[in-house]
C-alpha cells in the first residue's frame, strides 16, 4: 500500500499533460426520433443497446449528453459524424 | 441483421418520396445552399462558444457534409427507380405496392435521408420545440409520413 500515493500523483501528472480531455456533446432537438438517435449511437460508436438507450434518454431529458471524450481532433471527427447523421452536436473542452 | 431488406411502398408513396427527394436535391444544388435555413440545419455549428473554432470547423466540414447528403439522396432515388423499373405495371395501376430492395449501404442512406427530409420539413413548418408538433394539422402530414417510414425501417433493423 505504500506506493498508492505516488501512483495517484503520476496519474494526475499524466492528466495534466494530455490537455483536455475534450468532449463530443449531442443536443436535444424536437425532430429526431428517439429510436433513430439510439440507432446512431449504436451504429457509429458501437455502444451496447443499453448504453445507447441511456445516452439517448439523457439527451432527451437533460437537453444534452456527452457521448465521447478524448483528444480534440477525435471529438471533431465524432461531431462531424453526428452532423452527417442529422444530429446536433458540438465539441467542447471538458468542464473543469 | 441481414444485409438486404425490402421496403414496401404504395405507388403514390414512391412518387411522393421521389418528388420530395428532387426538391431536396434542388435545395442542395442552389448557388449558396446554406443561405436556406432548412439546409443550414444540416450543417450545424461545431462549437457553441468559440466562434472562430466554429468557423474553422464549418470551413473544413460543410462541403463534405452537403456532398454526402447529395450522394445519399441520389442513392435513395436510385433504389426507387429500380423498384419502378422492376414493376412498371403495378406503378401504373396505383394499387399494388412497390418492392424497394435495400442493401446495407442503401439502408443507411435511407435512414440518413429520411432524417434529413424531416429536418428540412421541420424548418419549413417552424418546429422549434416539442410543443410545435401538431400531428392533426394537415401541413404536418408529409412530415409525419416521413417519420412513420423512418420508424418502420428502424423497427425492422432492430428486429
Amino acid at each position: 500500500m505504500s506506493n498508492a500515493l505516488p501512483l495517484l500523483e503520476r496519474e494526475e501528472d499524466l492528466a495534466a499533460v494530455v490537455a483536455g480531455p475534450w468532449q463530443t456533446v449531442v443536443w436535444d432537438d424536437p425532430v429526431n426520433l428517439m429510436s433513430y438517435v439510439t440507432h446512431v449511437f449504436r451504429e457509429y460508436f458501437g455502444y451496447s443497446r443499453e448504453h445507447a438507450h441511456r445516452l439517448m434518454l439523457a439527451v432527451h431529458n437533460d437537453g444534452h449528453a456527452v457521448v465521447a471524450e478524448g483528444a480534440r481532433e477525435q471529438m471533431e471527427l465524432h461531431t462531424q459524424a453526428m452532423h452527417a447523421y442529422g444530429l446536433t452536436a458540438t465539441v467542447r473542452e471538458a468542464p473543469k | 441483421m441481414t444485409a438486404q431488406r425490402t421496403v414496401m411502398l404504395a405507388p403514390v408513396e414512391l412518387t411522393h418520396l421521389d418528388a420530395l427527394l428532387q426538391q431536396f436535391l434542388s435545395l442542395l444544388d442552389a448557388p449558396s445552399p446554406v443561405a436556406d435555413p432548412a439546409i443550414a440545419r444540416l450543417v450545424p455549428a461545431g462549437y457553441r462558444e468559440d466562434q472562430s473554432a466554429a468557423q474553422e470547423f464549418r470551413r473544413l466540414t460543410e462541403g463534405d457534409l452537403l456532398a454526402a447528403r447529395r450522394r445519399d439522396a441520389e442513392r435513395v432515388r436510385a433504389t426507387l427507380a429500380a423498384s419502378d423499373a422492376a414493376a412498371p405495371d403495378s406503378a401504373a395501376s396505383g394499387e399494388t405496392p412497390c418492392e424497394v430492395v435495400l442493401d446495407a449501404e442503401s439502408t443507411a442512406a435511407w435512414l440518413r435521408t429520411l432524417t434529413a427530409l424531416r429536418l428540412v420539413l421541420a424548418e419549413r413548418l417552424g418546429i422549434v420545440t416539442d410543443a410545435d408538433h401538431h400531428p392533426d394539422d394537415p401541413r404536418f402530414s408529409v412530415y409525419e409520413w416521413v417519420g412513420y417510414r423512418l420508424e418502420l425501417l428502424l423497427q425492422e433493423l432492430d428486429a
